[in-house]
C-alpha cells in the first residue's frame, strides 16, 4: 500500500478526533444550555425538558464511542509502521539481488529470504486491513449516534414549536443544538470516506 | 509508549513520548516541540520502535506538521529510524552535528535532506520560534548536541541526566517532591550512566558553566524522566560532583 495514503489517513485521524472531540463538547454545552432554559420555565417546558434530557444522555453515549476510537487508530498506525519497516528489508533484499545479477549471479537462499519477507509482509496486511475494518466499525457506531441525536434535534424543533407562545427562545436553542450535531456528522462522514478509500486500496494489495 | 505534555502556552507546546513497550533495545525518550502549527521532534528514536514512537506521535500532532527533525548525536537509539521518517515525510529537515554526517547516512535514505550543525552550535526556527542548539561535546559523543527553547525555558538534554528506568516509570523525577528524596531515589539510577559513558570531566565542567546561565524550567534527557523546578539545580549540583570516565582507571 502506498505509505503517503497512510499518513493521509493518519493526519485524517488526527483532524477527525480533534474536530469531533470539540464538536463533542459543543453538543455538551448546547444540551446543558438547553436544560438551565427548561428548569427557568418551570413546568411549562416539560415537553422540551424531556428532548434536552435526551440530547445530554446521548451527546454522553458519544463521547463514550469517541473514545473508542484512538484505541483503534493507533494500532493500525503501528501495523502499517511495522510493514513499512519490513518494506526496507525487502529492498535491501532485492538491491543485492539486482547488484549479482549485473554479474550473471543467482542465489538461492537470498531469494528465499526475500519471499519470506514478502510472505511475512502479506500477512501483516491481512492483519492491518482487519484492523482498519475494526476502525471503521467504530466509526459506524458513532455515525449511528449522530443519526439518532439528529432525530432528537428534530423532536425539538417540534416542541419549540409547539411552545413558541411560552416567550422562551427554544427556536433557537434547538437551531445551535442542531448546528452542532452537523458539524460533528460532517466530520465523521469525511473521516469515514477516507477510511473507506484506504481499505478499498488495501483490499485490491491482498 | 505515552505522550505527555510537559509544557504549554496558546500555540507554543512541548510533549515527551515515553516508556517504551519494546525492553529488548534501551528504554529512551522522543520529545516533540509545536509551534504555530509546524512540528520539530529530538532524537526521534531507533529502527526498532518506530512504530510505536510514530503511533505515540500521532496522538498529539498531525505527522505533516513535522518540519524538521534534531538528531544530537549519532548513536542507533536516537537516529537509525531516520529512513522510516524519511520515507513517511520526505519534507523533514535533519538538523545533525556536522561530524556525525557520513556516519549518520549509514542508517539509510542516502537523498534525506541534512543540516549540518557546526561545532560551535548554531539554531533553527521552527513556527516562528528559534530554538539555539547547545554545544554538549564529548557528552558522551564527541560531536553532541543539546536544544534550549528560551521561551518555553526547556532543556533538552541528550543522554546528560539520564537514568536507566523500570517499565511503567513515570514521566518526572518526582515532580510534587519538595524534599528532594525523589530526587535522591532517582539520580541512583542515573550514577552509573554518567559514570560509565560520560568520557570527560572538563566537558562536564565547561558545560555545566554554560548550562547555569540558562533559565531551565525543565531539563529533559533522551532516557528517563524530566528533572523540573528545582530538581534542575539539584542534577547540576550532582552532576558537578561526579567523577566520569571510569572507563579508565587512572
Ligand atoms: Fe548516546
Ligand atoms: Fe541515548
Amino acid at each position: 500500500m502506498e505509505i503517503q495514503h497512510i499518513m493521509q489517513v493518519v493526519d485524517a485521524s488526527f483532524v477527525a478526533r480533534q474536530s469531533i472531540e470539540k464538536s463533542l463538547r459543543e453538543i455538551d454545552r448546547r444540551a446543558l444550555n438547553a436544560m438551565v432554559l427548561v428548569k427557568r420555565h418551570g413546568n411549562t417546558l416539560a415537553g422540551y425538558g424531556v428532548v434536552a434530557q435526551a440530547f445530554r444522555e446521548r451527546a454522553a453515549n458519544l463521547k463514550e464511542s469517541a473514545s473508542h476510537l484512538q484505541e483503534t487508530i493507533a494500532p493500525l498506525i503501528q501495523a502499517h509502521m511495522r510493514i513499512l519497516q519490513h518494506q526496507r528489508f525487502v529492498a535491501s533484499f532485492s538491491a543485492i539481488a539486482q547488484a549479482m545479477a549485473q554479474y550473471g549471479q543467482i542465489c538461492a537462499s537470498l531469494e528465499n529470504i526475500r519471499t519470506r519477507w514478502r510472505d511475512t509482509i502479506a500477512r501483516e496486511e491481512v492483519e492491518a486491513r482487519k484492523i482498519l475494518l475494526r476502525l471503521i466499525a467504530t466509526v459506524d457506531v458513532l455515525q449511528e449516534g449522530i443519526e439518532e441525536q439528529e432525530y432528537v434535534v428534530t423532536n425539538g424543533r417540534i416542541e419549540a414549536a409547539l411552545a413558541e407562545d411560552t416567550g422562551a427562545p427554544l427556536m433557537r436553542v434547538s437551531r445551535d443544538m442542531g448546528e452542532a450535531v452537523r458539524t460533528v456528522s460532517n466530520a465523521i462522514r469525511t473521516y469515514r470516506h477516507q477510511l473507506e478509500s484506504l481499505a478499498y486500496e488495501s483490499s485490491t494489495d491482498i | 509508549m505515552k505522550a505527555a505534555p510537559i509544557f504549554e502556552a496558546g500555540s507554543h507546546r512541548w510533549w515527551i513520548l515515553y516508556d517504551q513497550e519494546e525492553r529488548r533495545v534501551i528504554d529512551a525518550n522522543v520529545y516533540v516541540m509545536e509551534s504555530n502549527g509546524q512540528s520539530l521532534i529530538l532524537d526521534p528514536g531507533g529502527f526498532e520502535v518506530f512504530p510505536q514512537v510514530f503511533a505515540a506521535l500521532v496522538e498529539v500532532i498531525p505527522p505533516s506538521s513535522l518540519k524538521a527533525a534534531f538528531v544530537s548525536h549519532q548513536d542507533p537509539d536516537i537516529a537509525s529510524s531516520l529512513p522510516l521518517w524519511h520515507a513517511c515525510n520526505a519534507q523533514i529537515q535533519w538538523h545533525i552535528p556536522k561530524l556525525w554526517e557520513g556516519f549518520i547516512r549509514h542508517y539509510g535514505a542516502l537523498e534525506a535532506p541534512l543540516q549540518n550543525i557546526p561545532d560551535e552550535g548554531g539554531d533553527v526556527l521552527i513556527g516562528g520560534r528559534r530554538l539555539e542548539f547547545i554545544p554538549a561535546h564529548y557528552l558522551h559523543s564527541s560531536a553532541n548536541f543539546h536544544v534550549y527553547d528560551p521561551e518555553a525555558k526547556v532543556l533538552f538534554s541528550g543522554d546528560v541526566g539520564a537514568a536507566l528506568l523500570p517499565p511503567g516509570h513515570d514521566a518526572w523525577v518526582g515532580r510534587r517532591d519538595r524534599t528532594g528524596r525523589a530526587f535522591d531515589e532517582h539520580i541512583a539510577k542515573a550514577k552509573y550512566f554518567h559514570q560509565r559513558w560520560m568520557p570527560s570531566n572538563a566537558a562536564k565542567k565547561d558545560w555545566i558553566n554554560r548550562v547555569s546561565q540558562l533559565e531551565i524550567e525543565h531539563l529533559c534527557p533522551q532516557h528517563g524522566a524530566i528533572y523540573s523546578g528545582e530538581n534542575v539545580q539539584r542534577f547540576l549540583n550532582w552532576f558537578d560532583e561526579l567523577t566520569v570516565g571510569m572507563g579508565i582507571r587512572p
